[in-house]
């Protein structure tokens, strides 16, 4: 919650100060560069691509499950490369200390003083490759930076450059060697997203564009770091109207009287919720959010912090819920 | 009705909605129909139209949304004109009693086209019927009750017109109604508590509800004598006496004895009298003339020359009185409610029996232009006016009386300077006063009022000034009747008590005819009226210590068991105002509905029906238009989601070209 509130609080001098804010048209045309230039790599999987921008554009952090070579890490590096701004890699181990993360201070004989060496969280976009095969040592240092938005080494607290965007990658099937993050760990991701199996015709595609090298390497920014920050300023301008938060207040109490749900969606979630929303109306050039991009959203923004009973699929349970939902009534008066 | 509309281009009236408006077009019916039954004295026609309005009420607001049916407007229409038919023979066989049959068609007229309330403006013109009705009510009102009556349905007036705006707009107040309900009956009962405990103005009786029912029994026998009212010693079927014997003198009380509604204020004539013998008035001539109960102008004398005008006066009977029309004269035209009229040879009207409480009366009188200039220029002709020797005849007056009356208008060149000259005389030199000891035996009263007492009330000082004036070749005769009595310039009323029963003198002018002129002390000699000058500025201030001190007591005594009604709407009033002052917050609107916005929502319903399959609850606009495929529902639904999700509502001019579009 606290990364939300914090650009909020800034947003109040932006958006006073800057003379021309962000037209939904405008950020819509910039998100559709972003697509196409992650789409020359990644083929098909058009909801898991949209899911991800949204995610950085919403301010948030973004995880992806998957069986591995689903391409996971190969959105991350496309998102990443379109973006400009710095980019690094965590690639996760169960010997990964948390100082590999945030960096450590070295002793500089020359000047003979101790010097910060920063590690690899000090970027704009940060992919963190098998995050559940950290020790929860070393996840909980990288979930505070993604919730503080700053890393404190040796007494010293460090804020990180905005935009700070996390992409986290996790295999869910398997378990050796794993330590599967916590739910209150998992609350921190704004939404996640699964690859999904590629259809034959996306497979045959991806052979093709692979038959002479990667892509990947020819791949070119093509959004600023400052245009990243203009976007997330105007998921903020987004309006949720009064009915769009009934409605989400109303998809949150559905969700607790559900018998098969052992830990129902917490506060966060709404709001995370809600913000997804408004990112996502950007993608269409709106400037107010629909209660389709609720339900659009509701999967991938909550199914991964609800607990189910017994083997319940809670992403099937939310599908269920949001068919059955009234949206609020049209006349408000 | 829509071709009439289109042609006289009115706009369109909106259907009315507001179930809270019809209820005050309702009341404001209700209203009228009080005033009629306590007034009109007419009970069935109003109770039965008031269940059929309630019903009608019922059935407009049900059926308000629904095309009208051409075959119950034809059998609305006939229903018109079968109340039309009704009422014209209402007014020839008087079916159901009351006084105003052209009050029933009005009420016809409301119950039948409550069935067919539905629009605003139906519901104003049921209004409007209303305060007809409430007019025709008013020509029997008498009292300030009544003003609460119209205080009312004006009231009822602005309840409707707000509630019908309010519910247009959509923004609704909510009135804390158990609370106010609860202060309102607290009020009432305060208030009659009030009216209990505290003590009523005197004077004023609180008298039962009167019923008057036409009266038709005619005359029988000849017209006795005429002879002034109240003093009852020698009556005849209709209770008046046969003479006015100077000997005896009732005593007069406080009580009202009729209310007039009056134009200007006047001496009410009753019976006149011109012979004197033995202390005694009586008549010589009993001739008379019979008058349908309506007597129009051209069975009048000709309007006398330099007339101020017509003015109307309206008696309502409080006490049984004498059967004589007590008017202002000279009379124009007259209509009283009874079977016949009769004219005496003096030119006061008779009826066939005693007038009853509740009887009303109207009377035309002309105002005659009774300046002393005027009646200077008039001759002397010393001839007994209408042959009639009576008129001059001093009869039993003492000689030493003719020598005052000669002494007394010495120096006068005319007339109207000699009349003046005794009148003012008399005015000077005598008292006036109640408390007369009895005339001693054998002596003649006039004699004993102008040489030894001294003092005497209205019937010396008329008596004596008739004979004197007589003894002088000036022809004269006593008038009986009464004062003007309280005049309230804001009712334009009268109140005439008993005490306000008089004796004048009647002078003979060739040029003018019989002019008032009175001789008691403290009155204006010649008894000539003026029209009141009720909007210019005397008139302002004559009415200004008039309302601070008397006029509200006097109007609360006045309305006797509705005194109640103003005390608690005033401290309802109170109440409230303390209520809302308290709880200043549940007064206020609710948000105002943005413009466009239940227009658009209106066609969307609209456009839903008509696709045949309405959007689910958990169904979004979107979904729904996805599923759809209409190209105006593509529009809509774009114009639908702007407006609920961004607050952006369509101008009114693209609801409406959506709705050519759908249409």
């Amino acid at each position: 919650m606290a990364e939300i509130a914090r650009p909020a609080t800034r947003l109040g001098h932006d958006v006073a100060s800057q003379e021309q804010a962000l037209e939904p048209e405008r950020a819509a045309e910039l998100l559709e560069r972003i697509e196409k230039n992650i789409h020359r790599v990644i083929v098909g999987k058009d909801r898991v691509v949209r899911l991800a921008i949204a995610g950085l554009v919403a301010g948030g952090h973004v995880l992806l499950q998957d069986l591995p070579g689903t391409g996971k890490t190969m959105l991350a590096r496309a998102l990443a490369t379109s973006v400009g701004g710095t980019f690094r890699r965590i690639q996760c181990t169960p010997d990964l200390l948390p100082s590999d993360i945030t960096g450590s201070s070295v002793f500089n004989q020359k000047d003979v003083s101790f010097e910060f060496v920063a590690g690899p969280i000090f970027a704009n976009i940060v992919l963190a490759d098998e995050v559940n095969r950290a020790t929860p040592r070393t996840q909980s240092a990288l979930l505070e930076a993604m919730g503080e938005g700053q890393v404190t080494v040796e007494g010293t607290t460090r804020t990180l450059d905005r935009p700070f965007f996390v992409v986290a990658t996790q295999n869910p099937a398997e378990f050796h060697g794993t330590y599967p993050l916590p739910e209150s760990q998992l609350d921190r991701f704004v939404l996640a997203a699964e690859m999904g199996p590629p259809t034959d015709a996306e497979a045959m595609e991806v052979l093709a564009r692979r038959e002479h090298g990667d892509p990947i390497a020819d791949l070119a920014a093509v959004i600023d770091v400052r245009e990243v920050i203009e976007l997330q300023e105007a998921c903020l301008r987004v309006v949720a109207a009064p009915a769009i938060r009934t409605y989400i207040v109303a998809l949150m109490q559905a969700i607790r009287a559900r018998p098969d749900v052992l830990l129902p969606a917490s506060m966060r979630a709404g709001v995370y919720l809600q913000r997804a929303a408004q990112a996502w109306a950007l993608f269409e050039g709106r400037d107010f959010v629909l209660p389709d991009d609720v339900k659009l959203l509701a999967a991938p923004v909550l199914a991964h912090r609800l607990g189910m009973k017994g083997r319940g699929n809670a992403a099937d349970m939310l599908g269920e819920v949001v068919s059955a939902l009234p949206i609020p009534p049209l006349r408000q008066h | 009705m829509a071709l009439v509309t289109r042609w006289l281009r009115l706009p369109a009236s909106p259907i009315e909605h507001s179930i809270e408006g019809r209820a005050f077009v309702f009341s404001g019916f209700s209203v009228a129909m009080l005033a009629i039954a306590l007034y009109g004295q007419d009970y069935i026609v109003p109770i039965l139209a008031f269940v059929a309005t309630a019903i009608g009420h019922v059935v407009s607001y049900r059926e308000r949304n629904r095309k009208r049916g051409l075959w119950r407007q034809v059998f609305l229409a006939a229903l018109v004109f079968g109340a039309l038919f009704y009422v014209i023979a209402d007014s020839a066989l008087a079916l159901f009693g009351g006084v105003l049959p052209q009050a029933n068609f009005a009420i016809l007229l409301v119950a039948i086209t409550s069935f067919d309330l539905k629009t605003r403006r139906n519901c104003y013109s049921s209004m409007w019927i209303s305060l007809a009705i409430l007019y025709l009510a008013a020509v029997y009102a008498w009292d300030y009750a009544f003003g609460i009556l119209l205080a009312l349905w004006a009231l009822y007036l602005a309840g409707f017109w707000i509630a019908s705006h309010l519910k247009r707009m959509e923004a609704g107040v909510r009135v804390p109604a158990r609370a106010l309900a609860l202060m309102l009956a607290a009020a009432i009962l305060g208030g009659v508590g009030w009216f209990v405990a505290v003590p009523q103005p005197s004077g004023v009786p609180i008298s039962p509800l009167v019923i008057s029912l036409p009266n038709f029994s005619n005359f029988k026998g000849g017209l006795e004598s005429p002879a002034l009212p109240l003093v009852q010693l020698t009556g005849d079927s209709t209770g008046a006496s046969s003479s006015v014997d100077l000997h005896f003198r009732g005593r007069l009380g406080d009580a009202p004895v009729m209310y007039v509604r009056t134009g200007a204020p006047a001496y009410w004539r009753g019976l006149v009298f011109d012979e004197y013998r033995d202390g005694a008035w009586t008549t010589t001539n009993h001739g008379y003339r019979e008058m349908q109960p309506y007597v129009p102008p051209r069975f009048m004398p000709p309007a006398p020359p330099h007339n101020l005008g017509t003015f109307v006066q309206t008696f309502r009977v409080l006490r049984p009185l004498p059967g004589v029309i007590n008017a202002a004269y000279p009379i124009q035209s007259l209509y009283a409610p009874v079977a016949a009229l009769r004219e005496d040879a003096y030119g006061t009207f008779h009826t066939p029996d005693a007038l009853r409480p509740g009887q009303t009366y109207s009377v035309v009188s002309y105002l005659p232009d009774l300046s002393a200039d005027a009646l200077r220029g008039d001759e002397l002709e010393r001839v007994a006016p209408q042959n009639n020797p009576a008129y001059l005849d001093p009869g039993s007056l003492s000689p030493r009386a003719r020598q005052m009356a000669v002494e007394a208008t010495k120096g006068a060149s005319n007339e109207f300077d000699a009349v003046m000259a005794l009148t003012g005389y008399l005015q000077r030199g005598y008292q006036y006063t109640l408390d007369l000891p009895r005339v001693p035996a054998g002596r003649d009263p006039v004699d004993w009022f102008l040489f030894d007492v001294k003092t005497g009330y209205c019937e010396q000082f008329a008596t004596a000034e008739t004979l004197m004036l007589r003894s002088l070749g000036i022809p004269a005769r006593l008038a009986t009747g009464y004062g003007t009595g309280d005049y309230d310039p804001l009712l334009n009323q009268a109140v005439v008590r008993e005490h306000d029963a008089h004796a004048w003198v009647e002078v003979w002018f060739s040029g003018h005819g019989w002019v008032p002129v009175d001789p008691t002390p403290g009155v204006a000699p010649l008894a000539a009226t003026r029209f009141p000058n009720h909007w210019a500025g005397g008139g302002v201030a004559r009415l200004l210590p008039h309302l601070t001190v008397g006029a509200p007591a006097a109007a609360l005594g006045s309305l006797g068991v509705f005194a109640v009604v103003p005390l608690a709407m005033g401290i309802a009033i109170v109440f409230v105002l303390a209520y809302a002052w308290l709880r200043r917050r549940v007064w206020r609107r609710r948000p105002k509905t943005p413009p466009g916005e239940s227009e658009l929502l209106r066609l969307y319903e609209r456009l839903q029906r008509r696709l045949g399959r309405r959007r689910a609850p958990p169904e979004t606009p979107l979904e729904y238009q996805r599923l759809m495929q209409s190209d105006v529902l593509v529009d809509v639904t774009k114009a639908v989601n702007e407006g609920v999700y961004a607050g952006r509502w369509p101008d009114p001019t693209r609801v409406r070209d959506f709705a050519e579009r759908i249409s």
